[in-house]
This record gives structure tokens, C-alpha cells and sequence, in this order.
């Protein structure tokens, strides 16, 4: 991996920290836990689309890691790490499925996957049947959600990645 | 632009989303659902307390505190249940507010607490209730 390479998902990896704080600061519009943009993975999104899963993940993993270290509470690693990996994984799937284009499906399969992956994790920490409940607001909250920050992916991808040095 | 391939292959997409969120939509919409309920509240899984809702007469306040510290204070009034503070760090369960039907529990994730309504079955309603009463 080049210096460059390496400056640049650096400076990816900040910016979706920066937008995680920005976002964790905004008091929480649900009062359900679990539903919120998520507008930090507009940059897994970003770079699904113009670079590679690759690059997406490692970001994704120092986004999780620095983000657990600075404002986790317990177990958030775990909740980050299902979520984060999940939906990476579903959207790079779909990202292909649909020739990178569409970029809003894209999110919002992603968001669904987030949403299912931290219920389940929420199922097996509380073990409690009754968190179940909470699965029609995590599906459409994660669809809606996703269905936004993929646009939101779409506006950004068109201004900043054909500036930036490969 | 799109191949068609691509094309239908999103239309298939767009259409299992639209599904499950109208299934979504559907399960959400209030149900006439009203009567009794008893509130279960449970802990890293563990039935706590069982609480008659409709019941209680006054409202009446009481603490329950996890294995590793974590405290929530939990207010019954008649009909509806709420948790009325914690040591939480976002005090989501607090802002959700009293609940008063089984739709949707209170859980306060960091203390692994769940708090679930469950309609009083009419058996025991009326093993607690005799309808009358004679000497």
C-alpha cells in the first residue's frame, strides 16, 4: 500500500469518526435505542463504490475501534462490530449485484443488515425474547435511514472522489 | 444507462424492501388491544417482577439495581409503567416514557433491562375478581 493510499483511508477513517461524533452529540429524535441515520456510513458507501471492500473495511475497522475506544459504552464494540461487518458485507454484495450503481438500494439493504445484526446481538445480550418487538421500527427505520445516507453517498461521491489523488 | 440485467435486479431489491416495510407498516398500526396488563420486567433475561398494572392504586416508585452496578428507578402508576431515571449513559429507556400497551417494551440496553407488557389473562382476572360474593 502506497503512502498516499494509506494518507487517504487515514483521512477516511477520520472524517467518518468526525461524522460519528457529530452524530452521537445530536440528541436522539427516537427515544428507541438503535435508530438513528447512521450517516457514518456514508463513507463505507463512498468507498464501496469508487475503491474497493477492501479499503471500505479497513476504515470500517478503525472507525469501530477508535469510536469504541473515545465514547463506548460496554458492549458497544460488539454491537459496532455486528452491524459494521454486516451490512459491509450485504452491501458489497448488492453494490455488485447492481454494477455500482443505484447507490440508495445499496443503503438500504445495508441499513436493514445494520439494524438486523444489532437486534440479533441485543437478543443474545438481554436474552429477552421480548426485544423482538422492536424489529418493524429497526426494519424501517434501517431502510429509511440507509435509503438516505446512500443518497447522501451518491451527492458526496460526485464532488469529492474525482478530486482527491490516486 | 442501466443494463437491463441491473435493472431488474434492482426492481427485485426495491421490491423485497417495499414488502417487508409494508409488512412493517401493517404490524405497527394500533391494535384495539385495550384491557388489562401485567408488566414483566426482566433482567439479563430473568423474570424480576411480574406487576398487575391495573392494580395499583397509587403510583408507587422503586429502584432496581443490576449485578454490575446499574440502577433504574421504575414508577408504576395505574395502567402504565415507566422508568423514571437511570445511570444509563443515554437514557433512552427514561425518554421513552410510561407504556401502557404491549406493543412495544421499555429496554434499557446497557443494564440489560427489559420491561414488557403482557395482557392480564381472563382466567386469572377473574379467579382475582369473584363476581360475587354471598354469606
Amino acid at each position: 500500500m502506497s503512502a498516499k493510499k494509506l494518507t487517504l483511508l487515514a483521512m477516511f477513517a477520520t472524517l467518518s469518526l468526525a461524522i460519528y461524533a457529530a452524530e452521537s452529540a445530536i440528541p436522539p429524535l427516537v427515544p428507541l435505542p438503535g435508530i438513528k441515520l447512521g450517516l457514518a456510513n456514508v463513507v463505507t458507501l463512498l468507498l464501496l463504490r469508487h475503491w474497493s471492500w477492501r479499503d471500505a473495511a479497513i476504515v470500517l475497522s478503525a472507525r469501530i475501534a477508535l469510536s469504541s475506544l473515545l465514547f463506548g459504552q460496554a458492549l458497544s464494540l460488539l454491537y459496532s462490530l455486528a452491524g459494521g461487518f454486516l451490512s459491509l458485507l450485504v452491501m458489497a454484495l448488492v453494490m455488485k449485484l447492481l454494477d455500482k450503481k443505484l447507490v440508495f438500494i445499496t443503503g438500504a439493504t445495508g441499513g436493514l443488515a445494520h439494524n438486523m445484526a444489532q437486534l440479533l446481538t441485543a437478543l443474545a445480550v438481554t436474552s429477552t425474547p421480548g426485544v423482538l418487538a422492536y424489529l418493524p421500527f429497526l426494519i424501517l427505520s434501517g431502510v429509511l435511514t440507509g435509503i438516505f445516507t446512500g443518497l447522501c453517498a451518491e451527492a458526496a461521491g460526485r464532488y469529492l472522489i474525482g478530486r482527491l489523488p490516486r | 444507462m442501466h443494463t437491463d440485467r441491473t435493472r431488474k435486479r434492482a426492481a427485485a431489491i426495491l421490491a423485497f424492501l417495499f414488502l417487508i416495510c409494508l409488512c412493517s407498516l401493517l404490524f405497527l398500526l394500533p391494535q384495539k388491544e385495550t384491557g388489562a396488563y401485567i408488566a414483566d420486567i426482566y433482567q439479563n433475561g430473568n423474570l424480576l417482577m411480574s406487576i398487575p398494572l391495573e392494580d395499583v392504586q397509587e403510583s408507587r416508585i422503586f429502584t432496581v439495581e443490576g449485578p454490575d452496578g446499574g440502577m433504574n428507578q421504575i414508577e408504576v402508576r395505574s395502567g402504565c409503567i415507566r422508568i423514571l431515571s437511570a445511570d444509563c449513559p443515554d437514557k433512552l429507556c427514561v425518554k421513552q416514557g410510561f407504556i401502557r400497551d404491549s406493543r412495544l417494551p421499555i429496554t434499557c440496553l446497557p443494564h440489560r433491562l427489559v420491561i414488557q407488557l403482557r395482557p392480564a389473562q381472563d382466567s386469572s382476572s377473574e379467579l382475582a375478581e369473584p363476581d360475587i360474593i354471598t354469606y
